[in-house]
């Protein structure tokens, strides 16, 4: 089985725990205005199979191993592809290959449902708090990402990532809610707060599509910091990173 | 005899043989850092003298020179920092960062440098090394042929040791604390009298007169540390003693000879001994045995060698390469790691961090746990140590061997290093382009060639590249007898060489830079199109390339194997020829920071990169040509093969902290992931850098502030504001590994 995808990346070390082999599929529909890939929205024309990446992989498994790393696939929105991802991380489990994906969650129940028995950890990049910030910030109607997000926190091991755009995403109502979102959910999952960076900025401007967050600073700590103490007053887990 | 009181009895006692001390001696360590203890007021005290000083140095140049006597190792009286607070004593010259003048190498260097910095040598000093005496110098340039001086001057072959000491020996410095210097002596004298029954052909007669020399060096030793009121004629009887006895001859030799490179050896765990020794009789505690450490690293950290701009434009940043190995498995399977290799890492905390000494870790798979995750911390603070495989070097050199210079490994005090710079393999390349001339200046160097037309063809080109590489070898394997029999005459180290065993095992090192360049090259013409722009002379000036093809720095079999290809060609052609003293041929891919020398020199190559561009350094893939991350890159470097290149291959690894992982113990934990599966897949060396380019940026623009930065280059650590501009740019435009 074929995807297409972006590139891939030996040593993944921010996509899961451990040393990773990440997959960038491409091909993404959601349109986030503040995307630092928008190379990977069009499918393109490069493909890979299934047996094409085990390979790769199996190159550079020691450090993978000896690190208590595996495969993350990550896009674009990898779950388009669900079939093929599904058949890699049932071959990875086959192998005792650790698996990650990294998605926005907006694909359709089914697809999701193809991926969720091989998957052991989720990185599901939630965009926004409401409806009303994912219109503005994305083009997608957030019903069909918080089915799948609930979907997945059920049944495997789940971190949140939420990117902290200043003064567009952060503010103390915003993690009121999102802390809110958290609690809905079928079980507790821990946040992964990223600061939003423009290194981005210049691929928008490559492919001639206009960016609209040139106002907008990147994030610093002290947007994350403010982001945090509001969550974990809400008795959130917000996971730790270092400068 | 109370020196050795307490220590288990060996074959050592009989022998010359502080491996089978060790063994029989040493603690392995196997548990954590917790036990280390910060710098004493009398180390603060020093070190901070020292830190003025050197801020000044790095402001002018150098601190100060004395012209007037030629430096010896008992030509100065004591030199002292702030000797109230000095644990270990002894300087080059009289006073701290004082440099000495050593002439036997090449008088012509000593008069420029000094020129340079505004000063002048003494006259008489000059007179006596250009006109009654021959200096290895002037020696080789009279023996040159046109052949090497043509050679040398195009930059096919450069960074030869014909104008300075060649280095690279390692003394087993160790002796003089275990052993004491009469016994040493008399050691000698044994070896001398043996040779007085053979017959008194030249070989004999050489070694009987090296033989002498190193006896008087031995005493000269003694003398010197006399001087500073200690009898080293004995063996050392503490802990202090041993480390003072050991800094004692090491400081012999840099007093002696300005070799390029000037390591310490393999000196922690047999220091760890005596510590441990002292400690258990409660004569010192933790602090007192870190302070001596300490002490010991401060005076390693002020060694210095006089040089001329044009040395610097090679090896920039003023390097001694005062390399120290440390930790290694022992062949029995236990660690070599003791609390003492805790210790000396420990510096880099205590003393901020420093290029020197040049800390470089033994890895193993084996190494403790707690060790491996501690080096990767110091890393991660410092950037300031590398890496080297034991479990590659173990099998070939035994487990009591060092590194000279940068990633060099000997038998520590049984084989000795004929130091041989490198070859340019791009521009051979060029000449097998370009009919075998030079392209800057269209000199006929290498036999004439048919010169390919049109499109240049793989097969055509690569037949041509292996006459160009024959010829290559033959005239680089000359160039080097003709200079290490000069230096053997002229400039002998007889003190380094006196810490050796009489018989010893000899390597010729030779290496070669650019190598991505010429596999990129070779793949470019091999899987892309390649048309050479020619001028009038039909010299390729330019080349118009087209189509993909793959770099080295992908894990892509189709151009690594090219680049395993050229490893192999080379020194098989160089081992076709016969060697001064019956040397073993060994091979680097190492440039510490001639890439950019190289590069200058070289015109522009088939891979598209332009005339004069840097080479990438060591063995790493050009810069931004590795497009799969780290671990592709890594995979490319382990694919070049140690046996070819048993003088070391060096990688430079650059990461921003960031894609490392997002906490400190995760990164460390990664870090000491990718130097296991580094060492796992065979790579042989590994530098490891981890900040943001910012950091360096900013360096640049406000040197004042960033006076201890501390980065590795190919095989060697450097304060990156005492770099040139131009090689403060090539390290910043090198790859960083960045978070995707």
């Amino acid at each position: 089985m074929k995807a297409y995808y972006h590139s891939v990346e030996t040593f993944g070390t921010v996509d899961g725990r451990g040393i990773r082999y990440v997959l960038f599929l491409s091909g993404c529909t959601l349109g986030c205005i503040f995307c630092h890939n928008p190379d990977t929205w069009a499918s393109g024309d490069k493909t890979i199979t299934v047996e094409e990446v085990l390979k790769d992989f199996t190159k550079y498994r020691s450090f993978y191993t000896s690190s208590g790393g595996g495969i993350t696939v990550s896009g674009g929105e990898p779950l388009l592809q669900a079939e093929f991802v599904a058949e890699l991380f049932k071959a990875c489990r086959e192998q005792g290959i650790h698996t990650t994906l990294d998605t926005s969650g907006y694909c359709s129940e089914q697809n999701a449902a193809l991926v969720l028995p091989y998957v052991d950890e989720v990185l599901f990049c939630l965009k926004a708090a409401t409806a009303e910030s994912y219109k503005s910030l994305t083009l997608a109607d957030n019903t069909k990402i918080l089915a799948n997000l609930n979907h997945f926190a059920a049944s495997t091991e789940l971190n949140i990532r939420y990117v902290i755009i200043p003064d567009i995403n952060n503010s103390e109502e915003d993690m009121i809610k999102l802390a809110e979102l958290i609690k809905s959910l079928p079980k507790q999952v821990p946040v992964d707060l990223l600061p939003y960076h423009s290194l981005g900025r210049e691929k928008w401007d490559k492919l001639g599509m206009p960016y609209q967050l040139s106002d907008v600073p990147d994030a610093e700590l002290k947007h994350i910091n403010e982001a945090k103490k509001v969550l974990i007053n809400q008795g959130i887990n917000v996971l730790e990173h270092h400068v | 005899m109370k020196a050795w009181n307490g220590f288990k009895a060996g074959k050592w006692q009989e022998n010359i043989d502080v491996r089978d001390f060790i063994q029989n001696n040493y603690h392995p360590y196997t548990n954590n850092g917790d036990f280390l203890t910060t710098a004493t007021a009398k180390t603060e005290a020093v070190w901070d003298r020292c830190r003025k000083l050197l801020i000044e140095e790095n402001a002018k140049g150098v601190l100060d020179i004395d012209t007037e006597v030629v430096c010896t190792i008992t030509s100065h009286k004591p030199g002292y920092i702030e000797q109230q607070n000095e644990v270990i004593f002894g300087l080059q010259t009289d006073a701290p960062l004082r440099r000495g003048v050593i002439v036997n190498g090449g008088v012509r260097m000593a008069e420029q440098a000094c020129e340079e910095y505004g000063y002048k040598l003494n006259p008489q000093i000059s007179d006596i090394y250009h006109n009654h005496c021959t200096t290895h110098n002037s020696a080789v340039f009279n023996v040159y042929t046109d052949e090497m001086r043509q050679a040398r001057k195009l930059g096919v072959i450069t960074g030869l040791p014909d104008a300075y000491g060649r280095g690279r020996i390692i003394g087993d410095y160790r002796r003089v604390a275990l052993y004491g210097i009469n016994r040493l002596v008399e050691e000698k004298h044994i070896d001398l009298k043996a040779l007085a029954a053979q017959p008194m052909c030249e070989s004999v007669l050489r070694t009987r007169e090296e033989l002498a020399k190193q006896i008087i060096a031995l005493r000269d030793m003694a003398v010197m540390a006399k001087s500073y009121g200690f009898d080293i004629t004995r063996p050392a009887e503490t802990a202090h003693e041993a480390v003072q006895w050991l800094y004692f001859g090491y400081l012999a030799g840099i007093k002696e000879q300005n070799g390029a490179a000037m390591s310490l050896g393999r000196v922690s765990t047999f220091l760890d001994i005596y510590i441990e020794r002292d400690l258990a009789a409660g004569a010192i505690d933790e602090t007192a045995a870190q302070e001596l450490i300490d002490q010991m690293v401060i005076k390693l950290r002020l060694a210095r060698h006089l040089r001329t701009p044009e040395y610097n434009e090679l090896f920039a940043g003023d390097p001694l390469w005062v390399t120290e190995a440390i930790g290694g498995m022992g062949l029995d399977g236990r660690t070599l790691v003791t609390k003492t290799s805790f210790r000396m890492l420990h510096t880099l905390y205590n003393l901020g961090p420093a290029p020197e000494p040049n800390l470089t870790i033994l890895w193993s798979a084996d190494l403790p746990e707690n060790f491996k995750q501690f080096c990767a911390q110091v890393s991660i603070d410092t950037s300031a140590i590398q890496y080297e495989n034991d479990d590659i070097m173990r099998p070939v050199y035994g487990d009591d061997y060092a590194i000279a210079c940068c990633v060099s490994a000997m038998q520590v005090g049984k084989q000795m290093q004929f130091f041989g710079a490198r070859a340019n393999l791009a521009k051979a390349l060029l000449m097998a382009i370009n009919g075998g001339r030079d392209e800057n200046t269209g000199e006929q160097v290498a036999p004439a060639l048919l010169i390919p037309h049109g499109d240049l063809d793989y097969d055509t080109v690569r037949l041509n590249y292996s006459k160009v590489i024959a010829w290559l070898a033959e005239l680089y394997v000359n160039t080097m007898n003709l200079i290490h029999f000069m230096h053997d005459k002229y400039a002998y180290e007889a003190s380094q060489l006196a810490l050796h065993d009489s018989k010893i095992e000899r390597l010729m090192a030779f290496g070669i830079a650019g190598l991505s360049v010429a596999a990129d090259s070779l793949s470019a013409i091999r899987y892309g199109k390649v048309r050479a722009i020619r001028n009038e002379q039909g010299i390729a000036t330019g080349f118009e390339v087209s189509g993909e093809y793959p770099c080295f720095g992908n894990n892509d079999e189709r151009v690594d194997s090219i680049a395993h290809e050229l490893t192999e060609e080379f020194i098989r052609e160089l081992r076709k020829h016969q060697t001064y003293r019956d040397a073993v041929h060994t091979l680097s891919v190492l440039t510490i920071t001639s890439n950019v020398m190289y590069g200058k020199k070289t015109g522009a190559t088939p891979d598209g990169r332009p005339a004069g561009e840097a080479f990438a350094p060591g063995a790493n893939p050009m810069h931004g040509r590795d497009r799969r991350g780290a671990l592709a890159a890594i995979s490319s470097i382990t694919s070049l093969c140690y046996d070819n290149c048993r003088d070391g291959i060096s990688y430079t690894f650059s990461i921003v902290p960031g894609a490392l992982g997002k906490t400190r113990d995760i990164r460390i934990r990664n870090l000491a992931a990718v130097l296991d599966g580094y060492a796992a897949n065979n790579g042989h060396h590994i530098n490891i850098n981890v900040f943001d380019r910012s950091i360096l940026e900013d360096a640049m623009a406000h040197p004042e502030e960033y006076p201890q930065l501390t980065i590795r280059v190919s095989g060697y650590a450097v304060n990156f504001v005492k770099l040139s501009p131009n090689h403060q740019r090539e390290v910043i435009k090198r790859t960083f590994y960045q978070v995707v």
